[in-house]
Order: C-alpha cells, then structure tokens, then sequence
C-alpha cells in the first residue's frame, strides 16, 4: 500500500510565504502540546489526589479500584496507539523521493521539529514533574508492589508516551523526508533504542528489588540501567546536525533570488 | 568514483556552500534560520532536562535531596563527577560542530531550575518535607568556569584540565554559604550533631535507613579539618580525568553523525 507518487504541495501562493508559512500555519505543535501538558497536569492531580489516599496498599480493594485499571487503560492506550500509528504510517509511506519538491521537503522538516517539539515539551515535563515524585514517594512508603502510584505513572504511561511518540515519529521521518528514506539515521535509531530500551529494564529493577534488594537508595547500581539508557540523548547533537545541514541548505535555496518555486 | 564525478560532486558542493554564504545576507533566509535555531534550542534544552534529571537523580541525586546528606566526604565528589559525565558528551558536540561553548552552563541552569520545580511540587507539596530540607544544591558558576575555560584556552583538552578541575573542587566553597546554617552544632540528649543530623533524624526517609546513610565514611578521622580540601582536590583529579574520558566518549558519538542501509 505504499504510495507511489507523493502529494504536491497544497500552498497556492509564492515561493516565499510558501517558504515562510510551513511554521506559521503548523498548528500541529500548539495543539498536540497543549494536549501533552493537559494529560500531563491531569495525571499529577490524580496522583496527588489519589495517591496517598488509596494508593499505598497494593491489596485494598480501593487500589484495585483507582489504580489498576489505570495501569490498564495506559497499556491497551499506549499500545494500541504505537502499533496502529506505526503500522499506518509504514503502510501509507512513499516509495520515490525524487518525485518530493524541495517546497514539501522544507515543509517536513517543519514539521518534524514540531514532532520533535512536542516530544521534548513531554520529556520536560517528565524531568520536572515526575522522575523525583517517585523518589519523594519511597521516601515516606513502605514498598510493597512494583506497581505503585508513581510507578503506573511515570513507569507505565509518562516514559513509554515518549517511546510511544518515538517509534512513529522515526518511521515517519524515514518514510517522508528524502535525507532519510531508504536508509537509516543511526543517531536518530540510537536515542529511539535508547528511551525504548528503558521499559525492559523495569523488569531489572523490580525483578532486583524483589529480590536482593529492598531499600530506595537513588545511586544504588540497580538503577544504572536507566543511566546508561539515558545516555542515548547524547546522540541528539549528532541528529540535530544532521537536521540542522539538511535544513539549512533547504532554506538556502527555497530563499534564494531567482528561485523557481516548483 | 570517477575523476570526472569527484569533479562535478565538488562543483556543485562549492555552488551550495556559496548559496548557504549568500543566505546570510538574505533576510528571509535569516528570518527562517533565527526560528529554526530557535525550535532545535527549546527541543535540545527540553530533551537536556529530562536527561539530566534521569542521569543525575540516579547517580547522585541522594545527596543532593537532603541537607543532611551534603557532607564534605561523599557529596563534593559524586556530585561533579556525576554532571561532568552528563556535560562532557554535549559540550564536545556543541563545541566542535558549532563552536559553542554552552554545554556546562545550559546543563547546570537546567538542573537547578528543574530541581527547584521538582523538590517543590514532589518532595514539599506531594511529600511534604519541609523547602528548607530538600532544596537544590547550585552547580550553575560551576558550569560557567568550565565553558569559560573553554572560551579562553579554545581546547577541549587544556579546559578539561583548568575546568575539569575547578568544577570539581569547588562545589563545597560554592555552595557553603547555603549550607552553613545547617552545619551548627546542636545537643540533643548529650549527643553532639549538626542541624542537618538532627532535621535528618526528625523526618525518617523509609526506604534509606540509615546503614544506607553513605556520608561522612571515614577510617582515619583525626585528619579532621583537612577533610574538605582533601575531598576537593581529589574531586579535582576526578573532575578532570571524568570529563576527559567522556569527551572521548562525546567524539566518538558524534562521529557516528550518519546512516546506514535500511534493513527492511
């Protein structure tokens, strides 16, 4: 199902408000980042809310009752909304690049750093909001679940969301804008591996944690896992370069006197 | 390749890079390139904040949590060591690709600022440990020393040396004048302690009891008031050898700035 011949672009006017309004007229990261502040606020009052209330014991009927079909609903969400979007987009991908105006080109980059606006607006709120409430929350709790409050949280939604907008957003990249159809941006794979990898390494840590050990300290080495995972975001330099002399050559020519807008 | 395709892959390079000089006389171009660099900024900066606070909440964050736990042994030394490890990579980037010295400075800002918001909402309001136990320690002139040496010396290797080791030996002499009040001693019960000990000992933390407690671990204690500079020179020597692995580490990431054959 793969399309053949890409879209032309739908911009009626000249070459350079064609040029100019690709961001102006992207509502694309105003209203998906209102979005993931929205949903980010909602769950901070609900674990505020919630939390304490009755979400300190794993084996109340009221955890089983506010929590767990979070847990629930974050997964099948999630899920359903990797794999579809994923699978839409791979099926509806274009297949000849040349055929691509530099006008449209330029206009996916826009968009892509709007994609990757809002994935950051996400990771802000995750590095600010969420990581340090799990470790508040061990401070004053008695473990007794992998599956707490800040757990289903940051565990469960906050940090697959972000692997949840990574995956569509790297196919998506590598399906629609020249530079990086038919192969694959090893910096942009890296930070995508990286984040995605950190869901498999909760098994570690609640498997260590059951196991050998119970306590919360922060700097123990049973969370060095994440650290590593994390260091994957030191290959967003090397992809912003690459995005950064793909598009600046783009804006070179589209701006350039005499330029023919095709 | 032919001679002849080297050739003509060189002229229309050399016809490209004249466009991309001639942009910049371009006020449109200009305009586009202002927002652009403006977008890869917030992007970068954002995705900086998650990343730091991801690497340094499990590396040192223990210590950086609880007044009590910034002792003059153990804080001083994972501290930095933990946040040039984080800047290193990034300040290699920045620094060779585009010549900007930011990376220690936009990585200590951020983390104070992300720190102030998360002890506040996280460990005050969802928590309730009082501000006054659980503010963030500042890294931020720190962070300028380091881009500052760079600034001067212009080499990666000598800035590691002068700001590699002033970024690890003055964390303690930086942050002293917000953790003085805490280091006074008080008597409880016929037991000599700091204010901190004593705050540390009223609010119990569950899961860091304290045979966890890693502060203050010594064998020879009668070296006494020589602790801290011990610990800052010795932070001083880790500062530098550190950040000069993980530039390492910075080159070889950035190097690999390319694509490889679609596997499907």
């Amino acid at each position: 199902m793969a399309t053949e011949n890409t879209q032309s672009i739908a911009l009626d006017s000249s070459a350079d408000s064609k040029v100019e309004g690709h961001f102006k007229r992207n509502r694309f990261v105003y209203g998906f980042g209102a979005l993931v502040v929205a949903i980010g606020a909602a769950l901070r009052i609900y674990l505020d809310t919630m939390g304490f209330s009755v979400g300190t014991d794993f084996y109340s009927d009221e955890f089983q009752v506010y929590w767990m079909p979070l847990l629930y609903g974050e997964l099948i969400l999630l899920g359903g909304f990797t794999v579809i979007l994923s699978t839409y987009l791979w099926l509806t991908r274009e297949t000849d690049a040349s055929a691509i105006s530099k006008e449209l080109e330029l206009k996916r980059y826009w968009k892509m750093l709007s994609i990757f606006s809002v994935m950051a607006i996400w990771g802000g709120l995750i590095g600010a909001n969420a990581i340090e409430s799990d470790a508040a929350w061990h401070q004053v709790t008695i473990r007794d679940t992998d599956f707490t409050p800040t757990h289903i949280i940051i565990f469960y939604f906050a940090l697959p969301a972000l692997t949840a907008m990574l995956v569509p957003a790297f196919i998506w990249v590598h399906t629609r804008v020249p530079a990086y159809m038919n192969k694959i941006s090893i910096p942009f794979l890296a930070v995508v591996c990286g984040i995605l990898m950190i869901m498999p390494n909760y098994g570690f840590n609640e498997w260590g944690h059951t196991f050998f050990y119970a306590e919360e300290l922060f700097a123990a080495p049973i969370h060095y896992g994440f650290v590593f995972l994390g260091w994957s975001l030191f290959f967003l330099i090397p992809l912003a370069m690459q995005i950064i002399s793909h598009m600046a050559r783009l804006i070179s020519e589209t701006t350039a006197e005499g330029y023919q807008a095709s | 390749m032919s001679e002849t395709q080297t050739a003509e892959i060189t002229e229309v390079e050399a016809k490209a890079r004249l466009l991309d000089l001639k942009s910049l006389d371009n006020p449109k171009a200009m305009k586009l390139y202002r927002r652009f660099d403006g977008i890869i900024i917030l992007v970068l900066f954002l995705f900086i904040v998650l990343g730091i606070q991801i690497h340094f909440t499990l590396t040192a964050g223990d210590w950086d949590y609880w007044i009590d736990w910034r002792d003059r042994r153990w804080w001083p030394l994972v501290a930095p060591f933990s946040l040039l490890l984080f800047i290193a990579p990034f300040q290699y980037g920045l620094w060779a690709r585009v010549r900007l010295p930011v990376a220690g400075t936009a990585v200590t800002l951020l983390l104070c600022l992300v720190s102030w918001v998360s002890r506040y909402f996280n460990f005050y309001e969802f928590t309730h440990f009082p501000m006054s136990f659980v503010f963030p320690s500042t890294y931020i002139a720190l962070g300028i020393l380091l881009d500052c040496s760079l600034v001067v010396t212009r080499s990666l290797l000598v800035s590691s040396v002068i700001g590699g080791g002033l970024f690890g030996a003055l964390v303690y002499p930086l942050n002293w004048a917000f953790m003085a009040p805490y280091k006074v001693p008080v008597e409880l019960h016929g037991m000599l302690m700091s204010v901190a000990d004593l705050m540390g000992y009223q609010y119990v933390r569950t899961t860091t009891p304290e045979y966890l407690r890693i502060i203050e671990e010594s064998t020879l204690r009668t070296f006494g008031g020589s602790v801290t500079p011990l610990t800052a020179v010795f932070s001083g020597l880790c500062g530098m050898v550190i950040y000069m692995i993980f530039l390492w580490v910075g080159s070889r990431v950035n190097a690999m700035e390319k694509f490889t054959k679609r596997i499907v």
